[in-house]
């Protein structure tokens, strides 16, 4: 092993550039270019795998690995001897001679010493030593050889070598030209007989498999795939298709790109099962695209959609399944939609059915696998997605049945019309299902069903969907709230057969006596005498007299004071109606409580808000004000004439408009008190300016370049990435509908009001544009999906083109089209805007970092 | 694994023409025998990394062999580079 790696250290130097690069892609490597400073470190790279694969044949024990081996022994031990001896053994092949005998010189030996050459007696070798010699150096032109099918190869080689000598038609040395041919032609044989190599490798095929395992273990994946795209390949060198995974996949992906995107929230709803096979075979022809993350997302949302299958019923739970197993095409949110917002397609029992029947519209969609790359063909793929958009624009009042027609039967069109049909029957909805949708509250609890709450608050919002959605709402508390008050009634009514406190008058004696003192004085006589016989009479006549306490001793008639009844008996209209009303009376207090308690809570909040507003506006106010002294400060130390300090007043009018003087007055206040007091670097001081006391702020930190933090500019355009052509674009705008994507990052915005920064970007990007009618930022969703519809296809093919492909915020921005039928279900707000929109101001602040490169905003968006 | 200050400062902004100095993991010495081959400018090792394909053992490889870097200069010349074209390239 010493002789060879020293025979192999003094020979590489002679390796070409490009044998040394197909020599690193034989063994799986993906090298770089060979260029002056990189050939030292990939020649050592070489000698390492070379040295591993010496290792791995040793071990290894294969018949032609062992041949292989005990060639490099041999050859190695022989190379050193070799060179001189390679014009003796070059006569040997007169075939291959040639080709041999001009590679020997550029370095055969390593090369020799690793290859399976010998082993093979050639067709005829001659001599057995001088064979074996001229074999080792020989075995470069059948380099890649196998043992077995090596006399084929060896006769074959020099055909192989001079064809592909023609072949490639390169300059390059014949010999080295061959080496490289062969060794190329090595990777296209170990690959399935295919196009030009057909004929010559025939043989060659699976032996050559079996040699070089380790490199053609990685091959091997490549392999299966590279058949597919080995059609447009052909002309290439072969080696070339495998030469870079990315470069590979590149076709693919740009083909992928645009086309899965496809098989998204717009394809619906066909037979799953179907859907899904053909799913799976594309899945598995397609193992790798452009987004790596495609293969570690289906695990982890089949991971994510486990507990939530939990909720579903039904069908649901299998195509969800299969959903997130098949690893659907579309990685994107949509199937991330779908896991997550389970249950709502089939669950029957919902009140809140919108979002989830929006879940299942997205949720069957990644399951749509187009074949067909095309848009066409994706979006025409089901019209029973209307059944789905159509859901959740109808609004609450799904209930039971269009949910179980949704979960039985996915035939698409029977499904949409007996749902359009059931959506509206529904509204006059039976008593059950409300009943129903009260129990199904509680499930609303579980963590996901907030981001169903959410959708559902978005989804409300259409015209159409409020008025039945509340409708239903108060049906509901109408009916509890009459149950609930004919059971207290009737509770209130129970005492009716007791006849301690049944049905009492209570009432003072005074209010009785006052009324029947109303009869005349002439009347209370008679009164004081027939209480006086009441109560001297032992006798029940209906009538208790009653005083202040329950046992009291009655004497006189003065200590009466109340006059009780002992058999109670009341009307049952009478009762009812007294229940009635003290059961009403209690409720509405309660409810005037809970109300209380809402409009304070709602104070509360509103309060709180405004509170934050106005800190917020603060810091916004004292981060300006930072930035003027620090850049005046710099100012000044370039430019000595300044004064060194600024007055308040003269930053707070520089900051401040003039018209919002007097109501960001308390802002600018606290945000005085705030630098005086918290903020170091600033000094206040009073000084005289002009004959004038004033309050002046100095700038006190030293310019150290340690201040200098550079600023990232967020949400921005930053230029794009790619050239759009054919490739990787529609050919022509399809409809007037985009979805973009991957405009923001939902969990990493903060605030109320980035949506608008994000339409704010949209419209100046496409600010030459002036057919945008309506955006809609989707501010849950975890791609970024933004909505934009345009007055037609051409206005629509140009915010694409402006668009795609972008750099936004650091993240690229993908555009595709949707189908207006669709959009206008997803949001009908926009069936009537036709007025362009336009960026709210002329700062272009999104545009900024073009416009310092290229200095034309609008260079970067059209193309 | 923490990050030098070195590091974070070449991290944070575009590399420009910072002297080959300036990464991390390239003191005087070696930045002295970079300069020597050629290499003079941050740059120009980007332009190594890249064209290495980014592989870590290679460039490693590369710059022991160049400048003479051990183990822990090449690897924080590595993350350095790496984490650069994470944020810029």
């Amino acid at each position: 092993m010493a002789a060879a790696t020293a025979a192999a250290s003094s020979a590489p130097q002679q390796l070409s550039d490009e044998e040394l690069f197909s020599l690193l892609r034989r063994y799986g490597l993906s090298p770089g270019p060979v260029t002056e400073s990189t050939r030292p470190v990939y020649l050592k790279k070489l000698k390492k795998l070379r040295e591993e694969e010496q290792q791995q044949h040793r071990s290894g024990g294969r018949g032609t690995k062992t041949r292989n081996s005990n060639n490099n022994n041999t050859a190695a031990s022989t190379v050193a001897a070799a060179v001189p001896a390679a014009a003796a053994g070059m006569g040997v092949r007169p075939g291959s001679g040639d080709l041999v005998y001009l590679r020997t010189p550029a370095g055969l030996g390593r090369l020799a010493a690793s290859v399976p050459e010998s082993p093979v007696g050639g067709p005829g070798g001659p001599a057995a030593a001088p064979a074996a010699g001229s074999k080792v150096l020989l075995g470069f032109s059948s380099d890649e050889s196998d043992a077995e099918a090596s006399p084929r190869e060896q006769a074959g080689g020099a055909r192989r070598d001079r064809a592909a000598l023609q072949y490639r038609g390169l300059k390059a040395p014949p010999a080295s030209l061959a080496a490289s041919e062969v060794t190329n032609s090595h990777p296209a044989e170990r690959r399935k007989p295919h196009s030009w190599w057909g004929a010559r490798r025939p043989a060659g095929g699976e032996p050559h498999c079996a040699s070089g395992p380790d490199g053609a273990a990685e091959d091997e994946d490549n392999e299966g795939e590279d058949a597919e795209d080995r059609e447009p390949d052909a002309e290439e060198p072969p080696w070339a298709s495998r030469a870079v995974n990315g470069s590979r996949l590149l076709p693919y992906s740009c083909r992928e790109n645009y086309s899965d995107s496809e098989e998204d929230d717009d394809d619906d709803d066909m037979a799953p099962a179907r859907q899904v096979s053909k799913d799976d075979s594309l899945s598995r022809h397609r193992p790798r695209r452009s987004h790596g993350k495609a293969f570690s997302a289906p695990p982890a949302k089949s991971a994510g959609s486990g507990p939530e299958t939990s909720v579903q019923g039904g069908g649901g739970l299998a195509m969800n399944d299969r959903a997130a197993a098949a690893g659907s095409l579309d990685w994107s949110r949509d199937v991330e939609e779908a896991a997550a917002e389970p249950g709502g397609g089939c669950d029957a029992l919902d009140s809140s059915p919108v979002p989830r029947f929006r879940a299942g519209a997205r949720k069957l969609a990644p399951l749509l696998a187009s074949p067909v790359p095309d848009v066409d063909s994706a979006l025409d793929s089901s019209p029973g997605s209307l059944l789905k958009t159509n859901n959740h624009i109808g609004g609450g009042a799904f209930g039971l049945d269009s949910a179980r027609i949704y979960s039985n039967s996915l035939a698409p069109s029977a499904a949409a019309q007996s749902s359009l049909r059931i959506n509206h029957a529904n509204h006059t909805g039976s008593n059950h299902t409300y009943l129903k949708n009260a129990y199904s509250k509680p499930k609303l609890s579980e963590p996901e069903e907030e981001l169903l709450l959410q959708f559902k608050r978005e989804e409300v919002s259409p015209t159409g969907g409020f008025s039945a959605h509340y409708l239903s709402m108060f049906l509901l508390t109408a009916a509890c709230l009459f149950f609930l008050i004919l059971g207290l009634t009737y509770l209130g009514m129970r005492g009716t057969g007791v006849p301690e406190d049944g049905g009492l008058i209570k009432n003072p004696f005074d209010e009785t006596f006052g009324k029947i003192q109303d009869l005349g004085p002439e009347y209370e006589d008679i009164f004081n005498t027939s209480l006086l016989w009441i109560l001297k009479n032992g006798k029940d006549v209906g009538i208790r007299c009653v005083g202040y306490g329950p046992e009291e001793e009655l004497t006189n008639i003065t200590d009466v004071q109340f006059l009780q009844s002992t058999r109670p008996q009341m009307s049952f209209w009478c009762r009812f109606r007294r229940a009635f009303i003290t059961v009403t009376h209690r409720l509405l207090l309660l409810c005037l409580g809970v109300v209380m308690v809402c409009v304070v809570l709602r104070y509360m909040k509103y309060r709180w808000t405004k509170e934050e507003e106005e800190t917020r506006q603060m810091y916004d106010m004292v981060v300006k004000i930072i930035d003027v002294l620090r850049s005046h400060n710099e100012a000044c130390q370039e430019n000595k004439d300044l004064q060194p300090y600024m007055p308040i007043p003269h930053v707070r009018d520089s900051l401040v408009q003039p018209h919002d003087r007097k109501k960001m007055k308390k802002v600018w206040d606290r945000a005085v008190d705030f630098l005086a007091a918290n903020e170091s670097r600033v000094r206040t001081e009073t000084r005289r300016i002009g004959g004038t006391d004033f309050l002046v702020w100095r700038w006190i930190q030293p310019s150290a370049s340690c201040d200098k933090i550079l600023v990232i500019p967020s949400k921005v355009w930053q230029g794009q990435a790619f050239h759009l052509d054919r490739r990787n674009s529609p050919p022509n705008s399809l409809t007037p509908c985009l979805k973009i994507r991957n405009m923001f990052d939902p969990v990493m915005e903060i605030g109320d009001q980035w949506h608008l920064a994000i339409q704010e970007a949209i419209l100046e990007k496409c600010s030459d544009n002036d057919g945008i009618v309506h955006i809609a930022v989707d501010k849950n969703s975890r791609e970024g999906c933004v909505y934009v519809k345009c007055l037609s296809p051409e206005y629509a093919g140009k915010a694409f083109k402006a668009l795609h492909g972008s750099w936004f915020d650091g993240k690229l921005v993908t555009v595709k089209y949707l189908r207006l039928d669709r959009y206008h279900h997803r949001f009908p707000q926009a069936l009537t805007c036709n007025t362009p929109l336009k960026p709210s101001n002329k700062h272009m602040n999104s545009m900024s970092h073009l416009r310092l490169r290229t200095g034309l905003a609008n260079s970067q968006g059209s193309s | 694994m923490t990050t030098s200050q070195k590091h974070r400062d070449f991290v944070a902004e575009p590399m420009g023409d910072k002297p080959v100095g300036s990464l991390a993991g390239i003191g005087e010495v070696l930045g002295k025998k970079l300069e020597e081959r050629g290499f003079d400018k941050a740059y120009v090792v980007l332009g190594q990394f890249l064209v290495l394909k980014k592989d870590e053992d290679l460039f490693r490889e590369w710059l022991k062999d160049t400048c003479g870097a051990n183990a822990k200069q090449s690897r924080d010349c590595f993350g350095c580079l790496r984490e650069w074209c994470d944020a810029f390239l």
